[in-house]
């Protein structure tokens, strides 16, 4: 038994146990208990990653003449702790109360915590491909367990699992046809063999390559302009399954990209391929694309009044640095993206697990119906402020450093335009997320809501687990960098040579112990201060200037609605809804073909085509 | 360098800020006295306020958001004091850099953000949806000169960019360099420090000075604290980019006087702007003078 | 090994007394068709054991051809015959209680499909073919009026252009023997004649085989016919079509327009089946334009020159041939708007189950039999330098995204919780189409889990198939001619 077999059966295992357990009441604890001992397997293997080892999977198949085998090296071995740390979490996040409640209200919490295993066990697989066609093979599996869990919920969530399927399977497609295309260059589908073949290849057919692989995976990280379907689609899942699929689900697509893109046909391969009719070579283009994905996806998140659906609409716009950073190819710049799959995870986790504790004790995620839940549900509002921050990029968090290193990146490869992007994209996420933590925790606390409690144990101590990761992970990233540089090395990238307080370089460094020592010290200068000022007294939220007025409880006195108003009245034009557009436009001509089709079929004298065909074919055949 | 100095660079850097901060908030004052034919107040009263402010005997606390949100405005720019170097004293500048720094000067505003927000009313609430609004105006530009410079030194390390500039006397300073940049990071200065035209998030008038609707006594203190260090902060970072930082203090100062008291005079002489005014003033011409003045310094 | 004639002789002895013996004894009636085909089962396994993959061939009457008529015995038509008995078995009609007809009916099809796969001339073949032209249509009948109508006098078209292509082929070569005329056919029949013998045969056959444009009697007859019907039609009967379309091709026509032609016809077919699945209201319906669509990427399949093409199109043709019949047979209950079936999944979820299960399949979920069957034509369509094969290629692609949203579609509504007001939800399947389909469903996971050796196996049938010289060699053994 190698350390892979024991990870990827453990995991199978678990699929099964909960397939047959999932009904019991404590088929959320065994969940949380199993994907530890998952955790702990990958722990194992953790050492031998380190030192540049690949583990291997004793099974192997081989069909058709097409060898396919499972390693694991420091990049798969990456991206599985991210995801079973997300499973492991949302499982323990429903595990307990939520589930019950779950339950009680007709949710079918047999099939959440079956699909949420088999979402863990397929990207294990995924993650582990060790050529063409078991990648493809994982990412199906990978679909559709995705499929599956973003059915859970039922309604709406059918919707948007039905958008996501259409969208998966055309990527998958695409994906599918650029595999056989390289196979018939390559004549396998090895890595080996493809690394082999590229040199030879023509610059049309890699780029024919590039575009195919390329948009199959750009559908599941939902990048521009495959985007639409995502944020439904996870802002729909019930909790715990929203988290798991905000955390890491689309950075299946990260990790396919730097699979098929970086480490097979090169960065500097992207860099020779020129687009018609522009300026810009391949790779330029994915940076912009990257950049695009940033900025829009953002500023369409900001005009969202459903927490859940600014949430997902963020994780779209963060998948854009990732991908940013990994483009730029640098040992600063990758180091970022790879760092920000971490982060990322963790900041959207702990935000899911906030919104849904809100909605939990609340009902609705709707932030014009919250406000001044501070007081009633505080470790849930410290836990959102953590996320934002993080989220957000602001030291001392750990979201700030991934994004530093993006941005430093760019700097000193000179791209001011992709920069001024990327903080565009951030500064719009400042302000989305305190729109977030505003409408939903400050200002004041409706009638109705007086009664909330803070929630549960079960779920409050996953997001503890969470803000502790988030901030030593901020205030310490050599932990993860550590990590990124081995993926770097095993990806063939240049390598970030880090410290454990971030990267000391000669053109400007940064040592997040000291920036983040500090601020506390200043933080605690400035308590000081306050402190030493006169007793405060605290008064009631209806204690209040309101110009002369009187204030009751009836009184709506909490700025909710559109709430960068000035903003948005000079930015409204702006959003067309194109994508959309093109979308609908794409189903209606889809459309009008199919019916074109069964009018074809349902035509009352078939004897006539048959007869016009044959005399069509002995024409074109006799000629 | 040993711990010993680092630490008390650490401590010495915040308070001179502070002191120099309060003699640029009198300095405001005084402009607008002259400007407005006044005599102006004396020299010690921005102290007097603060402590005055601090004394208050009824301090009304909103909740526990609002004191941290105080704190951590004031503590932010302690902390972003020591990522910025003066005469003689680099605190932690090499550890951070003009990135970490630009950073760091957002968690001030994101405490007051926070701690406005918890006071439950919506004149405060309207303030700070405008002053990201602003702040996503005025940072355009202000990255875009940040980009620029980097790039034309060649680091992020404010030490380093202040050591190239005295190196090459007057001739060398980002100024004369980089001169439309210069231009464009005034116009994000004016922005950033909040001052006419560009003040439509505290409009007394209208949204009774929106974020500081619910301050009193040490709350609004400690926001008073904050401006002198928002003053020193804006106009060092200023000079370290442009002007060639400090070679001795008396040059020092006289800069970053001269920069900060460029954006008060025009500050008396202008009215407000609505929001989207604002940004589209912003995202027009400061940005266009940027991008230009990059496509220079690029080149 | 003649015993192989028997397959043929018995079901169509059986299916001329099983009216009369069920006058005589019900019980008897109702056993003998079943048992005849069982019996024809296990003749075709021990031949299978016997001919250890060789091939060899009957002279029937003792007449050695290129006079007498002969029966070709390879790992392929073997495998015909045994698919098409095995079929006939499943789909028996258990129910028919009173109706010996419908027994009969079926035996006459198991028998003439059988004599279909094992012809070696082609004269035969349209005997045969024309046989279960009448089995078939006696077995719509029992369909809505117009859609018998319009399968009767398309099939009667077909079938005057095939007896056309065949005088075509026979004017040209003097022979119907195919041994002889795969020998004669490299001069003879690479004329603009012989391809228009072709495309007439093609086209004629195709009728059955549900090929563009002459299938406009499928959905039709689909959403009238019973479900084993249908199945019978869909899995069995156009495969048989595709068989003879194979052999031909194999043996007669090795032009590239040929080729061409059916791969041009097979997109249309891809392409437009599919797109109107897409819009299909009616669960019937959707399956019908749904195999439309498959049977046109079987066409692409075999389109591919050599025995790459054959894998492909075998497996693809496999897998339909499980697929197919058992989605129909959960249809069976499922009949009507597709609106209708809001929580019919949840009510049976085994059904439901197995729906979601066969449709992974036909949409090509890896590692179900039905990627790896498009995996074999993807990879054999990207090897072609051909301009059209890499279009073949995308369209097929795309179809499969289509395929997805619709059979999804329906899934997503199985297992909906039904409305208020929609109607009583079905639930009962009846033990035998579940039994029937739950087997079908268990031999795909077979199929997945044993995948290595039936590929394996399957390339040695479609290589066998593949070489027209084996077969010229097996019918004409050296020792004879000299």
């Amino acid at each position: 038994m190698t350390p892979l077999d024991e990870l990827l059966l453990f995991s199978g295992l678990t699929l099964v146990l909960l397939l047959l357990l999932g009904r019991f009441s404590y088929a959320g604890k065994i969940a949380t208990v199993f994907y530890a001992g998952q955790l702990l397997f990958l722990a194992k293997m953790a050492d031998r990653i380190a030192d540049g080892a690949i583990m291997t999977f004793s099974l192997q198949a081989e069909l058709f003449g097409q060898q396919m085998s499972w390693r694991y090296d420091a990049l798969s071995w990456f991206f599985a702790v991210i995801t079973l740390g997300a499973g492991l979490l949302s499982s323990w996040y429903a595990s307990g109360e939520w589930g019950e409640r779950f339950r009680r209200r007709g949710g079918n919490l047999w099939l959440l915590h079956v699909a949420l295993a088999a979402n863990v066990f397929s990207m294990l697989i995924l993650l582990g491909s060790g050529d063409l066609l078991a990648l493809f093979i994982g990412w199906e599996l990978v679909s559709w367990a995705s499929f599956l869990l973003m059915t859970v919920a039922g309604g709406r969530a059918i919707q948007a699992a039905m958008r996501y399927i259409t969208y998966a399977m055309s990527g998958a497609m695409a994906i599918l046809a650029g595999i056989v295309l390289l196979w018939s260059h390559a004549g396998g589908l090895q890595y080996g063999q493809i690394i082999d073949v590229m040199p030879q290849l023509s610059q049309a057919q890699v780029w024919l390559l590039v575009a195919l692989f390329g948009a199959g995976f750009a559908v599941k990280m939902g990048l521009l302009p495959f985007h639409l379907w995502q944020a439904a689609a996870y802002a729909e899942t019930p909790g715990p399954g929203a988290a798991f699929f905000g955390a890491i689900s689309a950075r299946m697509g990260l990790y396919a990209i730097i699979l098929v893109l970086v480490q097979l046909i090169g960065l500097a391969r992207l860099s020779e391929l020129t687009i018609p009719f522009t300026f810009l070579d391949m790779r330029d283009f994915w940076a912009w694309i990257a950049v695009l994905t940033i900025i829009l996806p953002t500023y369409t998140a900001l005009r969202q009044t459903d927490a859940r659906y600014l949430l997902a609409w963020h994780g779209i716009g963060q998948g854009g640095y990732m991908l940013l950073g990994v483009v730029l190819g640098d040992a600063l710049g990758s180091a970022g993206g790879l760092l920000h799959v971490f982060n990322y995870a963790t900041n959207q986790a702990v935000l899911f697990f906030a919104v849904f504790a809100v909605m939990f004790r609340t009902g609705t995620a709707d932030l014009n119906k919250l406000g001044g839940l501070i007081t009633r549900m505080p470790i849930s509002f410290f836990a959102m402020l953590v996320g934002i921050i993080g989220l957000a990029g602001l030291p001392p968090m750990n979201g700030f450093v991934s994004k530093w290193f993006v941005y430093r990146s760019l700097m000193v490869e000179g791209e001011p335009l992709l920069f001024l992007g990327a903080i565009i994209g951030t500064l719009g996420t400042i302000l989305s997320v305190y729109k977030l933590i505003h409408n939903t925790f400050l200002g004041q606390l409706r009638v109705e809501h007086v009664e909330v409690r803070e929630a549960p144990w079960s779920m409050v101590v996953p997001m503890i687990i969470l803000m502790l990761l988030i901030f030593a992970t901020g205030v310490a990233p050599g932990l993860v960098l550590d990590w990124v540089a081995l993926v770097q090395s095993a990806v063939g990238l240049p390598v970030v040579e880090n410290t454990l307080g971030g990267i000391e370089l000669a053109s400007g460094s940064l040592d997040m112990l000291w920036v983040v020592g500090v601020l506390f010290a200043g933080f605690g200068i400035g308590a000081l201060l306050f402190y030493s000022g006169g007793r405060t007294r605290q008064v009631h939220q209806l204690d209040n200037y309101a110009g002369g007025h009187f204030l009751t409880a009836e009184t709506r006195y909490h700025y909710s609605d559109n709430f960068y108003a000035g903003l948005m009245h000079l930015i409204r034009p702006w959003y067309r809804g194109s994508f959309v557009w093109l979308e609908s436009t794409l189903g209606s001509l889809l459309g009008i073909a199919a019916s074109l089709m069964q009018r074809l079929y349902g035509a009352l004298h078939p004897s006539i085509y048959l007869l016009v065909t044959v005399v069509v074919t002995l024409t074109w055949v006799l000629l | 360098m040993s711990i010993q100095i680092l630490l008390m660079e650490l401590v010495l850097m915040p308070l001179v800020a502070f002191v120099v901060g309060l003699f640029m908030v009198l300095m405001l004052r005084r402009i607008g006295a002259k400007l407005q034919r006044r005599v102006g107040p004396p020299m010690m009263q921005p102290l007097y306020d603060i402590v005055k402010l601090y004394g208050k005997k009824t301090q009304i606390s909103h909740g526990w958001m609002h004191d941290i949100g105080i704190i951590m405005a004031v503590g932010g720019y302690v902390a972003a004091e020591t990522l910025l170097p003066v005469p003689g004293m680099d605190g932690i500048a090499d550890k951070g850099g003009l990135v970490t720094l630009v950073y760091v000067m957002m968690i001030p505003s994101l405490g007051l953000a926070l701690g406005v927000g918890q006071c439950a009313n919506p004149n405060g609430s309207i303030g700070i949806a405008r002053a990201l609004t602003a702040m996503l105006a005025y940072d355009v530009p202000f990255v875009i000169v940040v980009f620029g410079v980097a790039w034309y030194f060649g680091t992020t390390n404010l030490v380093d960019i202040i050591a190239i500039q005295q190196a090459g006397g007057v001739s060398g300073w980002g100024a004369i360099a980089m001169p439309l940049l210069a231009i464009a990071g005034l116009f994000a200065l004016q922005g950033m420090l909040g001052k006419q035209p560009f003040e439509i998030y505290i409009a007394p008038a209208e949204i009774a000075t929106g974020p500081m609707v619910e301050m009193s006594g040490k709350y609004l203190g400690g926001l008073f604290v904050m401006q002198c260090f928002q003053l020193y902060t804006a106009g060092v970072l200023y000079v370290s980019l442009f002007l060639g930082g400090g070679e001795n203090w008396l040059f020092f100062l006289i800069k970053v006087f001269a920069v900060v008291a460029i954006p008060m005079t025009v500050a008396f002489l202008f009215p407000r702007y609505k929001t989207e005014q604002m940004i589209r003033l912003m995202w027009k011409w400061p940005v266009m003078i940027g991008l230009l003045g990059l496509a220079f310094v690029m080149h | 090994m003649n015993t192989i004639v028997l397959t043929v002789v018995l079901p169509l002895l059986a299916a001329f007394v099983v009216p009369v013996l069920c006058r005589v004894s019900p019980l008897l009636g109702r056993l003998l068709g079943p048992l005849t085909l069982a019996y024809a089962i296990l003749l075709t396994l021990q031949v299978w054991l016997g001919m250890e993959g060789k091939p060899f061939s009957i002279a029937l009457g003792g007449f050695q051809p290129p006079l007498g008529i002969n029966f070709y015995v390879d790992r392929l038509s073997l495998l015909f015959t045994f698919l098409t008995l095995v079929t006939s078995l499943l789909l028996w009609p258990w129910r028919n209680e009173t109706e010996p007809r419908q027994y009969a009916l079926t035996l006459l099809l198991a028998a003439s499909a059988c004599g279909l796969a094992l012809s070696g001339d082609l004269f035969n073949i349209y005997v045969f073919y024309e046989l279960i032209s009448v089995a078939s249509f006696g077995l719509a009948a029992g369909a809505a009026f117009a859609a018998s109508l319009r399968y009767l006098i398309l099939s009667g078209l077909g079938s005057v252009l095939v007896l056309c292509g065949i005088a075509i082929v026979y004017l040209q070569t003097g022979t119907l023997n195919l041994a002889q005329l795969s020998q004669l056919a490299p001069e003879t029949l690479n004329t603009p004649l012989g391809m228009s013998a072709f495309a007439l045969i093609l086209l004629g056959v195709g009728v059955k085989g549900e090929l563009f444009p002459v299938n406009s009697w499928v959905p039709e007859v689909y959403a009238a016919a019973s479900s084993r019907v249908s199945g019978l039609l869909a899995g069995l009967v156009s495969k048989l079509a595709v068989l003879v379309i194979v052999r031909l091709l194999v043996l007669l026509f090795q032009q590239e327009s040929a080729l061409q032609l059916m791969l041009i016809l097979g997109l249309l077919g891809a392409i437009s089946g599919e797109l109107a699945a897409w819009r299909a209201k009616d669960m019937n319906r959707m399956l019908a334009f749904s195999s439309i669509g498959q049977l046109g990427v079987i066409f692409i399949a075999f389109s591919i020159p050599g025995e790459t093409g054959l894998f492909a199109g075998l497996a693809l043709s496999l897998h339909h041939l499980l697929v197919k019949p058992a989605l129909f047979l959960l249809a069976e209950r499922w009949r009507g708007s597709l609106m209708g079936l809001r929580g019919a999944g949840l009510a049976s979820p085994v059904a439901g189950g197995m729906f979601v299960l066969l449709a992974l399949s036909l949409v090509g979920m890896p590692p179900l039999p039905g990627f790896w069957a498009k995996f074999l034509l993807f990879t054999g369509l990207a090897a072609q330098q051909s301009v059209i094969y890499q279009v073949a290629l995308g369209v097929v692609l795309l179809s499969i995204v289509i395929e997805a949203n619709y059979l999804f579609r329906v899934v997503m509504n199985l297992f909906q919780p039904a409305g208020d007001n929609s109607v009583a939800v079905i639930t009962d399947h009846g033990w035998l189409n579940l039994g029937t389909t739950f087997l079908l469903s268990a031999l795909l996971i077979a199929g997945m889990l044993f995948m290595g050796p039936l590929g394996a196996w399957l390339e040695g049938v479609a290589i066998q198939a593949a070489d027209p010289v084996l077969y010229f060699d097996t019918v004409f053994p050296v020792s004879a001619i000299h």
